[in-house]
């Protein structure tokens, strides 16, 4: 019993590596020269060079690119985080029948996918004059999420017990401050899972950027991965740390904040 | 505090949210619908044509074998990714030492963005890429491909790709699901002799239930939508024959300008996903309140 146990923990650690072999071979790969690559693309390196990161970071304007993303992600992280805060505490406490429809309205955003709203979107943004302007890809990424964020705060602000916003209304509390100071720092954890979920999202996405944004030096990494660097016709040497420097920041905030990173993966999965 | 000061106070909380939704997802989404009776090609003027647009895409073999594209790799995808996580999360719930590095070893692909994890299969995929590499080294040579080159295995490359990401996704809501089955439950079917097949059949499956929601809701509402594996893998082809409906509808509007037909193919896409995730969500609510 226990060695088939054992055997079992093998077999299951070796299907892991199976799994991530594309993954630890694009890792060795990326720092491999050109023509040790392409002389034995499976083989072990002859030497190891950063020369394809330099030429990398180069071709797809990482740098720039990457802070601007991180200013994208953190100013979508607010705005979701904090109007849809604000819009689940009455619709998690006050049983009304338009509240129920204002919440299944926000529900129908959880299935439609963008690409029903990308045109009229576009006009919508042109009109305002808010393409390529990082402002406006705010505005849509904390549209996009908006009705994940109230999907989660509501269930949320159910479970929070009633008496502390009395206790702090009877203290003098107006309702912004009782909402700022008593309730959304209670809702730290789920938070902390929305955040993750919608960094994620903002950080990966591609067709956004790439429709509302077209000078580059205002784009993010995907969209400039995407429109500066051909996989067709790249060599893989340089291929190879385009991708990896594109998932270096989620891998890194994964290491830190791996419980958070999971449980923002599975929420609902639990009842 | 709403239950004194009433309704101005919960529609002033829910303002600033609502006028976001309101006027960047749900406007649009209105206006879509309306578009998609016009020949809108983004400029002041359209006319109002009916259902010609509709009738222009249900006669195109293109749009046609897009719909259908589109439905066997959300097909594809949502069978395989969501095997392949129960497959990992049944072995891992029994072997608790190993679940969390291997589970978390899994879920890398799930953080790459589509863009990045297509740029890493875009070269094993190359007719002298890794795969083929592979398969020559170990005397495979029979099973190479041109992976993308071909019409006939395209699409399913393109879903094998999706399916790496997310599998190890698929296994953490799994395992979050065992995890959430009581252990009482599995003592009694161990006491009443229950084999592994049956523990599994008869008590797991039916506690699972919850997150195999969860797991098919999320794969079909991602695969129906899908859009930035076949854009960098393929931009479509060969001959179309991983074109989706997303990638219709991107086409239409921003490489030909043409926003009544991307309207209307958009409309296609919208129902289709309604549709299905509806029916299926329906479906699997069943088997969630026999529990």
């Amino acid at each position: 019993m226990k060695l088939r146990g054992r055997v079992l923990d093998v077999l299951l650690v070796l299907a892991a590596l199976v799994f991530i072999a594309p993954f630890l071979f694009t890792l060795i790969a990326s720092f491999r020269t050109p023509a040790d690559l392409a002389r034995d693309p499976l083989g072990w390196p002859d030497a190891l060079t950063l020369a394809n990161y330099r030429a990398s970071i180069g071709q797809i304007r990482y740098l720039s690119s990457a802070l601007n993303t991180i200013v994208l992600t953190l100013a979508s992280c607010v705005a979701v985080s904090v109007l849809g805060a604000l819009a689940s505490y009455p619709l998690g406490r006050f049983t009304a029948r338009w509240t129920s429809v204002a919440y299944r309205l926000f529900a129908v955003g959880l299935t439609v996918p963008v690409f029903v709203v990308i045109g009229p979107l576009y006009l919508l943004m042109r009109d305002l004059h808010l393409l390529d302007n990082r402002l406006g890809l705010v505005i849509i990424y904390t549209a996009l999420n908006l009705p994940v964020s109230v999907f989660f705060y509501t269930s949320f602000v159910r479970q929070i017990p009633v008496e502390l916003e009395e206790a702090a209304a009877i203290d003098g509390c107006g309702p912004l401050r009782t909402f700022f100071t008593v309730v959304f720092p209670l809702l730290r954890p789920i938070t902390g899972t929305l955040l993750t979920f919608v960094s994620l999202q903002v950080w990966n996405n591609l067709v956004i950027p790439l429709v509302f944004l077209q000078d580059p030096a205002k784009s993010t990494v995907m969209a400039n991965a995407y429109s500066l660097a051909d996989p067709h016709t790249l060599q893989p040497a340089q291929l190879f740390p385009a991708a990896l420097l594109g998932a270096l920041p989620l891998f890194l905030l994964f290491l830190i904040f791996q419980r958070q990173v999971i449980q923002g993966m599975t929420a609902g999965a639990v009842k | 505090m709403f239950r004194r000061r009433g309704h101005l106070l919960a529609i002033l909380f829910i303002l600033p949210a609502a006028v976001v939704y309101g006027l960047f997802i749900l406007y649009p989404l209105v206006r879509d619908v309306l578009m998609s009776f016009t020949d809108n090609t983004g400029g002041p003027a359209s006319a109002f044509v009916g259902a010609d647009q509709y009738r222009t895409l249900l006669g195109d073999p293109v749009a046609r074998d897009a719909l259908w594209h589109t439905v066997v790799y959300a097909a594809v995808v949502l069978v395989v990714q969501t095997t392949l996580g129960l497959l990992f999360a049944t072995l891992l719930t029994r072997r608790p030492r190993i679940r969390r590095t291997v589970s978390s070893v899994l879920l890398l692909p799930a953080l790459m963005s589509p863009v990045m994890a297509s740029f890493i299969w875009s070269y094993l995929y190359r007719p002298d890429g890794g795969i083929n590499t592979f398969l020559g080294s170990i005397g495979l040579h029979a099973l190479q491909q041109i992976w993308l080159g071909d019409a006939s295995i395209a699409l399913y490359a393109i879903a094998a790709v999706n399916i790496w990401m997310f599998a190890g996704y698929s296994c953490i809501i799994f395992l979050a699901g065992y995890a959430g089955i009581p252990q009482e439950l599995l003592d009694a079917a161990d006491l009443d002799g229950a084999g592994w097949w049956q523990r599994f059949r008869k008590v797991e499956w039916a506690m699972l239930a919850p997150a195999l929601t969860v797991n098919v809701t999320l794969s079909l509402i991602g695969s129906l939508g899908v859009f930035d594996y076949p854009l960098v893998l393929t931009g479509g082809g060969p001959v179309g024959s991983t074109n989706t409906l997303a990638l219709l509808v991107y086409q239409d509007i921003f490489r030909n300008s043409d926003f009544g037909m991307g309207a209307a193919t958009a409309v296609v896409l919208l129902v289709l996903v309604l549709v299905v995730s509806s029916s299926a969500g329906a479906l699997l609510r069943r088997r969630e309140r026999v529990l």
